[in-house]
C-alpha cells in the first residue's frame, strides 16, 4: 500500500511538464488576447492556417529597426496565406510600456498593418518563452511550433536587406511546401522582454 | 558614423615629423572614444610600433555607466554580442576577438544576459600578411612620406567597423568607425599603456584545461532522466569562489541550456544543467558540441576561469527512446552505497552543531529524569519526529527543485524567509530551554516529563535547528539525488534524518545507557538554562548567514522582532495568570514571529528572481559587503 501511494506520488511530480511547451514540435501554448485595436484573437480562430508570432516592443530600438526597415511588414505581405500577429508582452510598470490606442496610432503611423496583441500579464510571453523582442515563432497548419527563433541572421543589422538570410521568410517558404523550416531553431536577439 | 577621417598620407607626415623632430615616437596606439549616454568605446593596440609579420594584438576597450552591460560571444537570453569587422583585411587578415570571462545578469522575467559591466577589454587578435611586394594602392598601408628616414616605422592605418547593443534593461544599439594609425616597422616595440591593459584582459580571458596544473574537467550529457537531458560539468583541482563560481554554456543547436545549479566539492565544482531540447520532433543526435566556460576558480592561491569545447555523447537510458520518455538509469550501487553512507555520516555529524547540540542534550537530560520504562518510548518518539521532519524537507527540496529554484544542502539559507524561519526556530528553542516558553517541544523545567508527544516535537523541531548548518559529506548526496528524482532525494533526506536521530536510535536500542548519564539534581534545570544560550547561537548564525540576503535594517528589525518574542514570551511566563492577557501575548508572539519572516521578505537584497540562481545570488551581494 505505502508503495503504491509513494509510486503514485513520484508519478503525479513526473506527470507535471508534459503539455503545450515551446519546443518545435511541441503544440503550440493557446492565448486569447485584446489586441491594440480592441479586437480579441484567439489562437483557436486559426485552425488550419500558418500563424507567425512576432514579440515586438516599439520602445526597443531592435524591433524599432525590423519597423522602419519594414522587414515584418513586407514579409507578412509576401506571405499572405500566413496569419501574421505582434504580440507585446511589456509590464504596464515598464517605461517601455505604451497604452493601447497609443500603440495602435504608432503602428499605424509606421506601416504595421497587420494586428498587435497586448499581453500586459505576460503569461502568453512566458507560455511561449519569449525572450527578446524580437523573437519570432511559426506555428504550422496543425497547431505545432515549426520554427523558434530570431527573424534573420544579421543581430545588429549590417548587411544589406538582401543579403540577409531571413530564416522566416525561409521558414514559411518551407511550410507552404509541405515541408519543415530548417534550421527550425536559432538564437533569437534583441532587446529583452519587459515582462 | 563618428569616423575620424585622418587621411594616411597625412598621419605618415605627422609620423615622419614626430619621427624626425620627436623624442617619442608617434602614439598609436589607441583611436579617439566613442562616447554616447550609455557607453563609450575604443580601438586600442598595444604595440607603439607594430612588427611587419606576425601576431598584432589589437582591442576593443569599452566604458560603461553602472548597470549597463556588452555582451559575451553568448549574449543570453537577449542582446547580441559585438561584431566587427577590421580593414584593411588583406594585411590584417581575419582578426579573432577573444571573450574574456563573462558575468551573468538578471533582468526582469527570470531572463538572464551575460556579459560584462563597468570596463572590459575584448582583446583581437590578428595576423599580419606579409604585404606583397608591389600593393597596389588599394591597401591604405602608406608610403613612408618623402624624407622619412630608412626604416622608420609606416603608419598602417587600421579601421574597425564596430556594431554592439548596450543594454541595462533597456537596450540601445551603437555604430561606430574606429581608427588608428598604428606604425609597422622592423623593431617591435610594446606600447607602455595600452600593452598592459590588454595583458590585463588576456589574463582575464579563460584558460584551457593543459594550461592549469592539477586541473581535470569532465563533462557528460545524459538524456536518461525524465525531466530532460542533464548536463554535468565538473571541474576537480581547484576550489570555488564562494558565490562567484559560475559556468556559462555557447549555445547549443539540439539542446537549450536551463540554470545552472553548483555544487561545491572540497576538491572542486560540480554543475548540473537541465537541458531542454530545441526539437521536440526530431530525435536527440548522438553526440553534440558543448562549449563552457566556469569563471572564478582559485588553484594555487590564483584565481582563474576554464573553457573547454569538446563533442559530448547523448548517454540515454534506453536506445531509440525519446529522451523525455527513457527511464532513469539506474545509479551504479557502490556510488549509491558511498553516497547514502557520506548522508548518514553528514546527518550524525550535525548532532554538534550548537543549538542541536543543546536540545539533544536536554532531551537526553529529560529521557534521564524520566521513568525508566519509557526510556525507549520516548527516544523512539523523538527519533520518528527527526525523520518525519526530514521527509517534509526532502518534499520542500523537491518543490523547489522543480520550481527551478536553489535546492542544495546550503541553499535554504539563500531563501531569506525559511532562514528567518530558521532563526525564529533557534529562538523559540533557546526560549524553552531558559524556561520562558512551555510550549511542549521540550520538557518544562518543573517536573521530569515522559510526554511521548513532546518527544517528538523535540524530534520534529531539531531538524529545523540542523537546516542551518553546513557541514561536509552532504552536499554530494543531496546534490545527486535532486538530480535522480523524487524517490532518490526522499531516500537520501531519511538518511540524513537517521543520522541526524543517532543517538536516539541508540538509546531507543539499548535503554540502559541512559544510566550513563548523571542523575538529576538541583543543577538540571541550570544547566539546561545553560544550554538555551547554546541553541540561542543558532539564531546568530541564521542572522549572520541572513546578512548577506537581507539589507542592514532588515536583519535589524528582525533582531528586534526576535528581542520582542523573548519579551513577550518573558512578560507570559513572569505575569502571565489571566487567560485573556495570556492569550494575547500568544498572539503577540506569534506576530513577532510572523514579522521576522515578513520583514525577511521585504528587506531581502537580491531580488526573488536573482535569487533563484544559486548561483549569482551572492554576486550582487558581494558589492555591498566592503572586501566581501
Amino acid at each position: 500500500m505505502r508503495k503504491t501511494l509513494l509510486s503514485l506520488a513520484i508519478l503525479s511530480l513526473a506527470a507535471v511538464p508534459t503539455f503545450a511547451g515551446n519546443a518545435v514540435g511541441d503544440t503550440a501554448p493557446t492565448f486569447k488576447l485584446t489586441a491594440m485595436d480592441g479586437k480579441t484573437y484567439s489562437l483557436a480562430d486559426f485552425k488550419g492556417k500558418t500563424v507567425v508570432l512576432e514579440w515586438s516592443n516599439p520602445n526597443c530600438p531592435v524591433s524599432a529597426r525590423h519597423t522602419r526597415e519594414k522587414t515584418m511588414i513586407e514579409l507578412s505581405k509576401q506571405h499572405g496565406e500566413v496569419v501574421w500577429l505582434g504580440i507585446n508582452s511589456t509590464n504596464p510598470n515598464s517605461g517601455d510600456y505604451m497604452k493601447p490606442a497609443e500603440e495602435l496610432a504608432w503602428n499605424q503611423k509606421n506601416g504595421i498593418n497587420y494586428a498587435v496583441l497586448a499581453d500586459p500579464t505576460g503569461a502568453t510571453g512566458h507560455a511561449y518563452g519569449a525572450r527578446t523582442t524580437p523573437h519570432m515563432f511559426i506555428i504550422d497548419k496543425d497547431g505545432k511550433i515549426a520554427y523558434n527563433g530570431a527573424i534573420d541572421d544579421d543581430p545588429p543589422g549590417r548587411k544589406a536587406k538582401a543579403e540577409r538570410v531571413s530564416y522566416v521568410g525561409h521558414g514559411l517558404d518551407a511550410e507552404k511546401t509541405g515541408k519543415t523550416p530548417d534550421p527550425a531553431t536559432t538564437h533569437p536577439y534583441g532587446c529583452s522582454v519587459k515582462y | 558614423m563618428t569616423a575620424s577621417k585622418i587621411v594616411p598620407l597625412s598621419a605618415a607626415v605627422t609620423l615622419a615629423f614626430l619621427a624626425a623632430f620627436a623624442p617619442e615616437p608617434a602614439r598609436g596606439a589607441a583611436s579617439e572614444w566613442s562616447v554616447n549616454p550609455q557607453s563609450q568605446v575604443r580601438l586600442i593596440t598595444a604595440t607603439k610600433v607594430a612588427p611587419r609579420t606576425g601576431e598584432l594584438w589589437l582591442g576593443l576597450q569599452f566604458r560603461l555607466k553602472p548597470g549597463w552591460h556588452v555582451y559575451w560571444k553568448n549574449s543570453g537570453d537577449a542582446g547580441y554580442p559585438p561584431a566587427v569587422t577590421f580593414q584593411p583585411a588583406d594585411v590584417l587578415g581575419k582578426p579573432e576577438i577573444l571573450w574574456p570571462a563573462p558575468l551573468r545578469f538578471n533582468l526582469p522575467g527570470s531572463l538572464v544576459a551575460f556579459g560584462y559591466e563597468n570596463e572590459v577589454v575584448y582583446p583581437v587578435r590578428a595576423r599580419l600578411q606579409p604585404a606583397p611586394a608591389s600593393t597596389p594602392s588599394s591597401t591604405p598601408q602608406a608610403k613612408p612620406a618623402e624624407g622619412a628616414p630608412a626604416g622608420a616605422p609606416e603608419p598602417l592605418k587600421i579601421t574597425a567597423d564596430l556594431d554592439y547593443l548596450v543594454c541595462q534593461v533597456d537596450c540601445v544599439p551603437f555604430r561606430y568607425t574606429l581608427t588608428l594609425d598604428q606604425p609597422v616597422g622592423d623593431r617591435a616595440e610594446p606600447d607602455p599603456e595600452i600593452a598592459p591593459l590588454l595583458q590585463a584582459a588576456l589574463d582575464r580571458l579563460p584558460k584551457t584545461t593543459g594550461e592549469v596544473a592539477g586541473v581535470t574537467t569532465e563533462v557528460s550529457l545524459d538524456a536518461g532522466f525524465t525531466n530532460g537531458p542533464d548536463l554535468e560539468v565538473r571541474v576537480r583541482g581547484a576550489r570555488a569562489d564562494a558565490g562567484k563560481t559560475d559556468l556559462f554554456l555557447e549555445s547549443n543547436d539540439a539542446l537549450e541550456a536551463g540554470r545552472p545549479r553548483i555544487r561545491v566539492l572540497p576538491d572542486g565544482v560540480v554543475f548540473h544543467v537541465a537541458m531542454k531540447p530545441r526539437e521536440t520532433n526530431k530525435p536527440l543526435p548522438a553526440r553534440t558540441p558543448i562549449s563552457w566556460t566556469v569563471t572564478n576558480l582559485v588553484a594555487n592561491g590564483r584565481s582563474f576561469s576554464l573553457e573547454a569545447r569538446r563533442d559530448v555523447e547523448v548517454a540515454t537510458g534506453a536506445a531509440g527512446q525519446p529522451a523525455g520518455s527513457a527511464p532513469q538509469p539506474p545509479a551504479s550501487p557502490p556510488r549509491l552505497a558511498r553516497l547514502l553512507l557520506s548522508a548518514f555520516l553528514g546527518g550524525a555529524l550535525l548532532n554538534l552543531m550548537p543549538p542541536v547540540l543543546a536540545l539533544l542534550l536536554a532531551e537526553l537530560f529529560a529521557l534521564r529524569a524520566g521513568e525508566r520504562g519509557r526510556v525507549r518510548e520516548g527516544a523512539a518518539a523523538a527519533a520518528t519526529g527527526i525523520v518525519g521532519s526530514a521527509w517534509l524537507v526532502a518534499m520542500l527540496a523537491i518543490a523547489a527543485h522543480r520550481a527551478g529554484l536553489p535546492a542544495g544542502w546550503g541553499a535554504q539559507l539563500q531563501e531569506p524567509v525559511l532562514a528567518a524561519f530558521l532563526a525564529v526556530v533557534a529562538a523559540v528553542v533557546a526560549l524553552n530551554l531558559w524556561g520562558v516558553v512551555e510550549a511542549p517541544l521540550a520538557p518544562a523545567d518543573a517536573a521530569p516529563v515522559s510526554g511521548t508527544s513532546r518527544h517528538l516535537l523535540a524530534g520534529l523541531f531539531t531538524v529545523p535547528l540542523a537546516l542551518a548548518w553546513p557541514v561536509p559529506f552532504l552536499q554530494e548526496p543531496i546534490g545527486y539525488a535532486l538530480g535522480r528524482g523524487p524517490a532518490t532525494v526522499a531516500a537520501v533526506f531519511a538518511v540524513v534524518g537517521f543520522g541526524l536521530a543517532l543517538p536516539y536510535l541508540l538509546l531507543a536500542a539499548v535503554p540502559s545507557l541512559v544510566r550513563t548519564l548523571p542523575a538529576p539534581g538541583g543543577w538540571l534545570p541550570r544547566v539546561r538554562e545553560g544550554l538555551g544560550f547554546l541553541a540561542g547561537t543558532g539564531a546568530f548564525w541564521v542572522l549572520y548567514a541572513l546578512s548577506r540576503q537581507v539589507s542592514p535594517e532588515g536583519i535589524a528589525f528582525i533582531e528586534l522582532a526576535l528581542l520582542a518574542m523573548a519579551l513577550l514570551a518573558w512578560l507570559r511566563h513572569r505575569e502571565g495568570s489571566g487567560r485573556t492577557f495570556r492569550a494575547v501575548l500568544a498572539v503577540g508572539l506569534l506576530a513577532c514571529a510572523a514579522g521576522a519572516l515578513w520583514l525577511a521578505d521585504h528587506n531581502r537584497l537580491v531580488p526573488r528572481t536573482a535569487a533563484a540562481l544559486s548561483t549569482t545570488q551572492t554576486r550582487a551581494t558581494n558589492n555591498t559587503i566592503p572586501g566581501g
